[in-house]
């Protein structure tokens, strides 16, 4: 009750924080700005009371709130119950509001110190207005009996367990992949604050020296929670892959790009005083971008395209998204427009040998990329609009337009350095251009000899060779003098780096299948594959099934075990298995099993028939054998130690015509890992052939479907346990391990930067 | 005109070609099995697994088998060139990606959403207390 109660108060504390705030600044009352502030630290304690209620709630089993029944069970440890949380839509909702508020909470000393906090925290109020709005609509404290008060539950009656977590989700990535995520949305609503406060004031060159930091930090954050759910696709989910320009990943991609061009062109203004419209139409679009980008998860439009599942939100919750999206776009369009002739202060034309007019067009291609992002993500949703068959884009559309703009955005940042501001030195720039493709042109070479092949990708590698080379010479000058000057270099060597990784992956990696029957060694690519057995692990836990598949891998300088998981688990009612793929890390490359399926060998010459079907006798082709039906129990006389009897009717058709009738007996034990069948051998017609029964799959939709596997021997024949076949796909990543190199030094690169803003603002 | 704008307008007109290149070569269009058979290109259809039918994969070929059925009720056996999709049997409806060859709906992407059906119905366990 309290936690429905604090959820409304939370918006209404909002609404009053912004109008005090909004009313602060156009009165200038300094009484309403203390009532403004008073009012949004109350809002943040009420959201971090609330988070820490809902995460007491989840670890308390208080199964009668639907959404700790929804995202948790009593089996979950401590640290995946804290990001059960977070799991579903109305836990990240919180966990995103309170972020936003928690940030605010720093932002507002900031913003006062730099005269900015009436107009800048009635702009950050009104976002939290709107959020706050969508958790009422969204609450996470709402009660299983309210909830399911159509299906008559009452409140006498109270779950005895959750439903779980998604096993998909339980390992350590959970913990930290949303929450930093979701920080770096939460940053992006300060650019945009600052920017619209820079309006109402017209004040529009001092905000960017305020709002920089924040834009680096919100930047660097972001960039580095994509790369975490891309290393958590690789690492646990087997999607084979980092990034498979899945919407999801998509709507986190956008509001990035938007933010890095952002910072290009915010250095631009800071410098030139040029690009003021720019920046300030940049600043709206990263932040509205986060809104689309929610909008587009969360709404569920994109449910049939993306391998992510998504829940229906209701309508509600679909139609506040969408006016908090429409209505910040037509706020920050409308301050714009309303100040265009203000901002025209300014107007020169840069000349193109400088280093904002590089900048300029390096920021236009990365909104380039955003814009192609946006358009493949919302191609469904668009052609819907506009009553066109539905239709999606395929990866080859991403890779498509990258591979033109990657190379493009590589040339002119490697220009931007080699040319100066202002005004560029013609001797100094040929001489440096000079050296740069000089060595550029080598390392290409050796690029080609060492086998690519393909041209866009020698293109590709060529300009990321320019433009580490022109980074890592200019960078290196730089750090001798001060490192943290040397931030955006640093970034940008990253990001070279980044994409020798999707070459190489892109490029050389091998990919095998195989099939491997235990203890049987299998050579694919050099590399002898044996399946040596499985183990059963986390056995205390009593909802799962977990099993470990090691598979020894020597050759190629290898020799060690790398082992795969299958996880059966009562959350999908051990319907089907999870798998988890194993990995051996390198440097140089990454060994990669992933698994496909498991099955038992076909010792017995099995068929798998219909009801009513037929099957040739796998050991003489003369017989024609169709299955009947099936018997019941209770027809074949008593259990057997503990084992039930049952058998499929089966009629042989013999070459002369003759049709003979045979049972095919078969001994069941029921056990915790499903039925266990163990076949009474009978002679066919009195023959040299015998046949047994070894599975019944009963088709509970139509029982005259169901299925039995027939076995077959020659009489007397010994037959071995059957070996387990373990079917995976095994393969090569070389150099994977730049990718995650070159995000890091990326972010590491953005750390020298925010720590040199910060210190520029004081 | 100022070159500036007739700079940025012609590099935002070849991005812009390039990109509906790209857009138009990439595109695949959702459709029943029945527009499926008349394209003869790769199309998805939205569906459902025909339990019955049974699926069947083939580890040695590296090939999944079953019948799907499209939301106008017209079935087709699949071939998909891979392993088992994760999630099958509890999928409430499949997306596959591919095209219809003699009568068999040959893919190369089978997307599988899960049930949000349990997602707002009490738990079983609670029914049976």
């Amino acid at each position: 009750m309290i936690g429905q109660i604090l959820i409304h108060l939370l918006f209404g504390l909002a609404v009053g924080s912004t109008v005090s705030y909004l009313t602060a600044w156009f009165r200038a009352d300094v009484r309403l700005a203390r009532i403004g502030r008073a009012l949004f630290s109350l809002m943040a304690i009420g959201l971090v009371m609330a988070a820490a209620m809902l995460v007491i709630d989840v670890v308390q089993h208080r199964f009668e709130y639907t959404y700790v029944w929804n995202y948790s069970s009593r089996e979950l440890p401590l640290h995946l119950l804290v990001a059960a949380f977070y799991s579903g839509q109305e836990g990240s909702i919180l966990l995103w509001t309170t972020l936003v508020a928690l940030i605010g909470v720093i932002l507002t000393p900031y913003a006062r110190r730099h005269q900015y906090e009436t107009a800048a925290m009635s702009m950050y109020a009104l976002i939290l207005c709107f959020l706050t709005l969508l958790l009422v609509a969204k609450n996470p404290f709402s009660y299983y009996w309210e909830s399911f008060a159509a299906q008559g539950i009452t409140e006498a009656d109270v779950p005895l367990n959750g439903k779980g977590l998604n096993p998909l989700l339980h390992n350590a990535w959970i913990t930290i992949h949303p929450p930093i995520l979701f920080t770096g949305f939460a940053a992006m609503s300060v650019s945009f604050a600052f920017a619209m406060a820079g309006l109402l004031k017209r004040e529009y060159h001092a905000w960017i020296n305020v709002a920089l930091p924040w834009t680096l930090f919100g930047t660097a954050v972001l960039g580095f929670g994509i790369m975490l759910g891309g290393f958590w696709a690789y690492e646990t989910l087997g999607w084979g892959g980092f990034w498979g320009w899945d919407p999801v990943e998509n709507s986190s991609l956008i509001p990035w790009l938007v933010s890095v061009a952002l910072v290009h062109t915010m250095l631009v203004q800071k410098r030139t005083h040029g690009l003021v419209k720019t920046n300030m139409a940049l600043a709206v679009a990263a932040f509205v971008m986060v809104l689309y980008s929610t909008f587009l998860t969360r709404s569920g439009i994109l449910g049939d395209t993306s391998v992510h599942s998504f829940v229906d939100p209701g309508k509600f919750a679909f139609w506040i998204l969408l006016a908090f999206m429409i209505s910040f776009t037509a706020l920050g369009s409308w301050l714009i427009l309303s100040r265009r002739t203000d901002m025209n202060v300014n107007r020169e034309d840069f000349s193109p040998t400088t280093r904002e007019f590089m900048l300029s067009i390096g920021a236009a291609l990365v909104m380039a990329s955003a814009v192609f992002v946006t358009v493949g993500t919302s191609w469904p949703v668009l052609m819907e609009i506009v009553g066109q068959p539905k239709v999606a884009v395929s990866i080859a559309f991403y890779d498509q337009v990258h591979l033109v703009l990657m190379p493009l955005i590589f040339i002119v940042n490697a220009l931007s350095l080699l040319v100066q501001w202002r005004h560029t030195t013609r001797s100094v720039f040929v001489r440096n251009l000079g050296v740069a493709s000089a060595v550029t042109t080598a390392l290409t070479v050796g690029t080609i000899l060492s086998g690519l092949a393909s041209v866009p990708s020698v293109i590709l590698a060529a300009t990321a060779w320019f433009s580490l080379i022109v980074n890592a010479q200019t960078g290196w000058m730089l750090v001798r003098r001060s490192f943290v000057m040397a931030g955006a270099y640093v970034s940008h060597t990253g990001i070279a780096l980044l994409v020798f990784g999707v070459i190489t992956t892109s490029q050389y990696a091998e990919r095998y299948h195989a099939v491997l029957v235990q203890g049987v060694p299998t050579e694919v690519g050099g590399y002898t594959l044996t399946y040596t057995g499985k183990e059963q692990i986390e056995r205390h836990f009593a909802d799962r099934e977990k099993l470990r598949y090691d598979v020894h891998v020597s050759g190629r300088g290898e020799d060690r075990t790398i082992s795969a998981i299958l996880y059966w688990s009562d959350y999908n009612r051990r319907q089907s298995a999870f798998l988890e793929p194993g990995i051996r890390w390198g440097m140089m490359n990454d060994l990669y099993l992933s698994p496909k399926a498991t099955e038992l060998e076909n010792v017995w010459n099995a068929r798998t028939v219909q009801r009513g079907a037929s099957t040739v006798n796998p050991l003489d082709s003369q017989q024609t054998i169709t299955l009947e039906r099936f018997t019941m129990p209770m027809e074949e006389g008593p259990a057997e130690d503990g084992r039930m009897r049952m058998a499929a009717m089966l009629s042989v058709a013999d070459p002369s015509g003759g049709t003979s009738e045979v049972k095919a007996l078969t001994l069941i034990s029921t056990g915790a890992g499903g039925p266990g069948f163990e076949p009474v051998w009978t002679p066919i017609n009195g023959g040299p052939v015998e046949v047994g029964l070894t599975n019944i799959t009963r088709n509970n939709e139509d029982p005259t479907k169901s299925t039995g596997e027939l076995a077959f021997r020659r009489q007397g024949q010994e037959i071995g346990t059957p070996r387990e076949i373990f079917t995976v796909e095994f393969s090569v990543k070389p150099l994977i391990s730049l990718v995650w190199i070159g995000v890091i030094t990326m972010v590491l690169g953005f750390t020298f930067s925010i720590v040199r803003y910060v210190r520029l603002g004081r | 005109m100022k070159p500036r704008y007739l700079i940025g307008a012609s590099v935002a007109a070849v991005l812009a070609v390039i990109g509906w290149f790209a857009l138009d070569s990439s595109a695949v269009e959702y459709a029943d099995l029945d527009r499926a058979e008349k394209l003869g290109k790769t199309v998805q259809v939205v569906g459902t697994w025909v339990k019955s039918e049974g699926m069947n994969y083939d580890a040695s070929a590296d090939v999944f088998t079953f019948t799907m059925q499209d939301e106008q009720g017209r079935r087709v056996p699949v071939r998909l060139q891979g392993p088992k999709p994760n999630n099958f049997e509890i999928a409430v409806s499949v997306v596959v990606k591919g095209r219809i060859e003699n009568g068999t709906l040959e893919a190369t992407n089978v997307l599988t959403k899960c049930p949000s059906k349990y997602e707002g119905q009490p738990s079983d366990a609670m029914q049976e207390s």
